[in-house]
C-alpha cells in the first residue's frame, strides 16, 4: 500500500466518522459568514440562488424543491441536476434585479460570487436584504483568504483550496438540516480528488509547466490567464505542475511574448457558452494557437499538448474537483511522464 | 519680404534636423524591436533582422525569432503610424478650424468607436463574428457622418461661426455617442467584461501583428502625402477662411477633403489600437514650438514627433511595472502631459 492510498484510507475512515456522527442542526443557528453574522430559527422553507455555483451545490444537498429561483448561470446546468432545474424558474440568465429576488419571498438567497451582494452589489447589498428579512448566504469559496475591496474581481491573499468549497457545502447543509447527505456530498468530493492526485503522483511528473488561457479581449490580444492563487492554481500545485504565470490576481493579463518564452509543457484552454469575445470560443483558441507565428512554435502547441476544460471548473465551485480529474486524465493521456 | 527671408533663413539654420528626425525615428523603431516583456539579446535581434530582411541564415530559436519579428516589430511599425496619424489628425483640424483645442477625437470618433466596440464585445451584435476592431471602425465612421450631417444641417463651414458650429457638432456627437457607451455597459456588462473594456478604450497594441500594419502605414503615409500637399492651403487658413480664399484656395473643397480624411485615417488608428489619447492633441503644439508655424515643416515635423513619441510610450509601457502592461493611453499622459508644461513655459518665454 503506497503512502497515498494509506493517506486515503485514513481520510476515508475519518469521513466516515464524521459522516456517522452529522447529528441534526440545533436552532436557532448563528454562522460566520463572510464577514457577517447570520441567524436562522429553523430551516430556510425556500432558496433563491444568484450564481450557478449556489444553485448546484443546493442541487447536489438534494435541495432543488426548495429553491424557488435561479440567475447568473454561465453554463448549462450539469446533466444530473437537470430534471430538478427544469422545474425551476429562472429569474435571470444574468444578474437578476433586487425586486425579482424579494418578489419570491425566499427564506434565504444563496450567492456565488459577493460582488453581487457586497457594498456595491449589482443585486443588492447584503444590508438591503436583511432590512426585508431574509438571510443572505455567500459561498465561502469566493471570501475566504480574499480581500474583495481590491481589484475589481477581489484579490485572493491565501491560495484557494477545495476546502473553502467542502466548507459550503456543509454550511448550506446545515442552515437546511441536512447534514448526512452534506458530509455525504463532501466525501465524494474529497475521494474523488484525492483519487486524481493519485493518478497524476503516479506519474512522477518532474518540470513539467502549465498555463491556461481563459480568454481575451480580442483575438491577438494580451489574454487573460491563471494567476498563482485561484482554482487553476490550485489544481496545478495539488497534480505537481508549475503555473508558468506569476502574477497573484485570479485573472491577469499576461503578454503572449512572456507565455511563449516561457513555453509551458502544456496549454489548457477553456470552453464556455459565453460569446462576447471571439476567444471565447475554444476552437478559436486552437486556432489561433496553431496559426500565430510564435504561439505555434511552443512546445505544447506543435506536440498537441493542449487540454480543452469546461471554464466553469476553474473558478471557485464545486466543479474545481471536476477540472482536476479533467486535468490529471490528460497528463496520463498525453504521456508526457518520463 | 521679411517674412519669407526669416522663413528662408531658419530652413537653411535647421536643415540638419530632418536627416536626424529620421535617424530618431529609425532608432526608435529599433529600441522597440529591442525591449519588451521579455529579455532577448541585442545580437538575436540583430540577426533576427539580419535573416529576415537579407535572408541570412543565423540559426535561432523560432520563438525569439518570432517575439522580434511577429510581434515586436509590427507593433513599433504599428506605433509609428499611429502616432504620426493622430498628430497629423489634430494638427489639421486644429488649423482647419483655428482652434488650439481641436484634437482628432473632437468629431466624435473616438466615442463612435467606443460605442461600435461595446455593441459588438458587451452587447453581443455580430454573435462574436463580427472583431472589436470592425465594431470600432463601423461605430467611428457611424459617429463622424452623424455629426457631419448635423453640422452641414448647422451651418457649418469654413467662416468663423462655421468652424464653431462643426465644433459645436462633435461635441454633441460625442456626448450622444458616450452616453450610448455607457448605457450599454451599465446595461448588460459585468465587472470582467468591463475590464476587457476599458483595457481597448486606453488604447492596446498588443494584439499588433503584419496585417495591421500593411494596413496602418499606408493611412499613415496618406495622411502624411496630404498634409504636405495642402501644407499652404493649411498656411493660408491660418490667416481666416477669407484671406484664404482671396489666395486663391478653393476653402470649402479643402476643407471637406481634409476632414474627411483625418476621419478616415483617425479611425482607422482607433479601430487597431482604441482609443490613445493626448498625441493628437498635444504634438502638433510641442512641434510647432520646435519649427514654427509653417505647414511646409510643421507637417512632417508633427508626423516625426507623434511617431517616435508613440514608439517611445510603448517602450516605456512594456518596462514601466516589470511583469505587466500598461494601457499605452496611461502613459501617454502621464509622461506627455509634464512634457507639454515644459513646452508652455518655455514658449513664453520666446519674444
Amino acid at each position: 500500500m503506497t503512502f497515498p492510498r494509506l493517506a486515503l484510507a485514513a481520510a476515508s475512515l475519518a469521513l466516515l466518522t464524521a459522516h456517522a456522527a452529522a447529528e441534526p442542526t440545533k436552532y436557532p443557528l448563528t454562522l460566520e459568514n463572510c464577514g457577517e453574522t447570520i441567524t436562522f430559527d429553523k430551516a430556510p422553507a425556500t432558496t433563491v440562488t444568484v450564481g450557478q455555483a449556489a444553485t448546484e451545490a443546493l442541487y447536489a444537498l438534494g435541495l432543488g424543491d426548495k429553491v424557488t429561483g435561479t440567475s447568473v448561470w454561465f453554463t448549462d446546468v450539469l446533466p444530473e441536476h437537470k430534471s430538478i432545474n427544469d422545474k425551476v424558474e429562472r429569474l435571470a440568465d444574468n444578474d437578476p434585479s433586487f425586486e425579482s429576488v424579494v418578489a419570491r419571498k425566499p427564506g434565504l438567497v444563496a450567492v456565488q460570487f459577493i460582488w453581487h451582494v457586497g457594498p456595491e452589489g449589482i443585486v443588492a447589498t447584503r444590508e438591503q436584504f436583511h432590512e426585508v428579512g431574509i438571510p443572505t448566504y455567500v459561498m465561502p469559496a469566493d471570501c475566504v483568504a480574499k480581500d474583495n475591496s481590491v481589484g475589481s474581481d477581489g484579490t485572493r491573499i491565501a491560495t484557494f483550496s477545495t476546502e473553502t468549497i467542502h466548507q459550503g457545502v456543509r454550511e448550506l447543509a446545515e442552515i437546511f438540516d441536512v447534514q448526512e447527505k452534506g458530509e455525504e456530498v463532501v466525501a465524494d468530493l474529497v475521494k474523488r480528488e484525492a483519487d486524481a492526485v493519485e493518478r497524476a503522483k503516479a506519474l512522477d511528473l518532474k518540470d513539467v509547466s502549465a498555463v491556461f488561457w481563459f480568454s481575451s479581449a480580442d483575438m491577438n490580444i494580451d489574454p487573460y490567464v491563471a494567476g498563482q492563487k485561484g482554482g487553476p492554481a490550485y489544481m496545478l500545485n495539488k497534480l505537481g505542475v508549475r503555473n508558468i504565470v506569476e502574477s497573484d490576481e485570479e485573472w491577469p493579463v499576461v503578454g503572449w511574448e512572456t507565455i511563449a518564452k516561457a513555453n509551458p509543457t502544456i496549454i489548457i484552454i477553456a470552453r464556455m457558452d459565453r460569446r462576447r469575445f471571439p476567444a471565447d470560443d475554444y476552437e478559436k483558441k486552437l486556432e489561433f494557437l496553431k496559426t500565430d507565428p510564435v504561439a505555434s512554435q511552443m512546445e505544447a502547441v506543435k506536440n498537441n499538448r493542449i487540454v480543452v476544460m469546461d471554464a466553469h471548473a476553474m473558478d471557485a465551485t464545486m466543479r474545481t474537483v471536476s477540472g482536476i480529474e479533467v486535468l490529471a486524465d490528460a497528463l496520463v493521456d498525453l504521456g508526457i511522464a518520463k | 519680404m521679411t517674412i519669407a527671408a526669416a522663413g528662408q533663413h531658419s530652413m537653411a539654420r535647421l536643415w540638419w534636423r530632418w536627416p536626424a528626425g529620421v535617424v530618431v525615428l529609425a532608432a526608435t523603431v529599433f529600441a522597440g524591436t529591442c525591449i519588451g516583456e521579455t529579455a532577448i539579446p541585442l545580437s538575436v535581434v540583430v540577426q533576427t533582422l539580419a535573416n529576415k530582411v537579407v535572408g541570412a541564415t543565423y540559426p535561432l530559436d523560432p520563438i525569439d525569432m518570432g517575439i522580434v519579428w511577429n510581434y515586436r516589430l509590427p507593433r513599433a511599425l504599428v506605433a509609428a503610424s499611429c502616432g504620426a496619424g493622430l498628430a497629423l489628425s489634430g494638427l489639421v483640424l486644429q488649423s482647419l478650424l483655428r482652434n488650439a483645442l481641436a484634437d482628432p477625437y473632437l468629431l466624435g470618433i473616438s466615442a463612435g468607436a467606443s460605442t461600435g466596440a461595446v455593441t459588438v464585445t458587451i452587447a453581443g451584435i455580430g454573435g462574436g463574428a463580427v472583431s472589436m476592431s470592425l465594431g470600432a471602425f463601423a461605430g467611428a465612421l457611424t459617429a463622424f457622418l452623424l455629426v457631419a450631417l448635423l453640422a452641414k444641417a448647422a451651418g457649418g463651414g469654413v467662416s468663423a461661426r462655421g468652424t464653431g458650429q462643426i465644433i459645436l457638432a462633435g461635441i454633441a456627437g460625442s456626448q450622444l455617442f458616450n452616453a450610448l457607451t455607457s448605457f450599454i455597459i451599465t446595461k448588460s456588462a459585468n465587472a470582467e467584461q468591463a475590464r476587457g473594456i476599458m483595457f481597448w478604450l486606453l488604447g492596446n497594441l498588443s494584439g499588433v501583428r503584419w496585417p495591421d500594419v500593411t494596413l496602418a502605414v499606408p493611412v499613415a503615409a496618406i495622411g502624411l502625402v496630404a498634409g504636405v500637399w495642402y501644407a499652404r492651403a493649411l498656411d493660408a487658413f491660418a490667416f481666416g477662411a477669407e484671406s484664404a480664399a482671396s489666395l486663391g484656395v478653393p476653402v470649402r473643397t479643402v476643407q471637406t477633403v481634409l476632414i474627411g480624411l483625418t476621419a478616415l485615417v483617425t479611425a482607422v488608428m482607433v479601430s487597431i489600437v482604441g482609443s490613445i489619447g493626448f498625441v493628437g492633441l498635444v504634438i502638433p503644439h510641442a512641434a510647432r514650438f520646435v519649427v514654427g508655424v509653417r505647414h511646409g515643416r510643421l507637417v512632417p515635423a508633427t508626423a516625426l514627433t507623434g511617431a517616435a513619441f508613440l514608439m517611445a510610450a510603448d517602450v516605456l509601457s512594456r518596462t514601466m511595472i516589470p511583469g505587466q502592461v500598461l494601457p499605452i493611453g496611461v502613459i501617454t499622459a502621464l509622461v506627455g502631459a509634464p512634457a507639454f508644461a515644459l513646452i508652455l513655459l518655455r514658449g513664453r518665454r520666446r519674444p
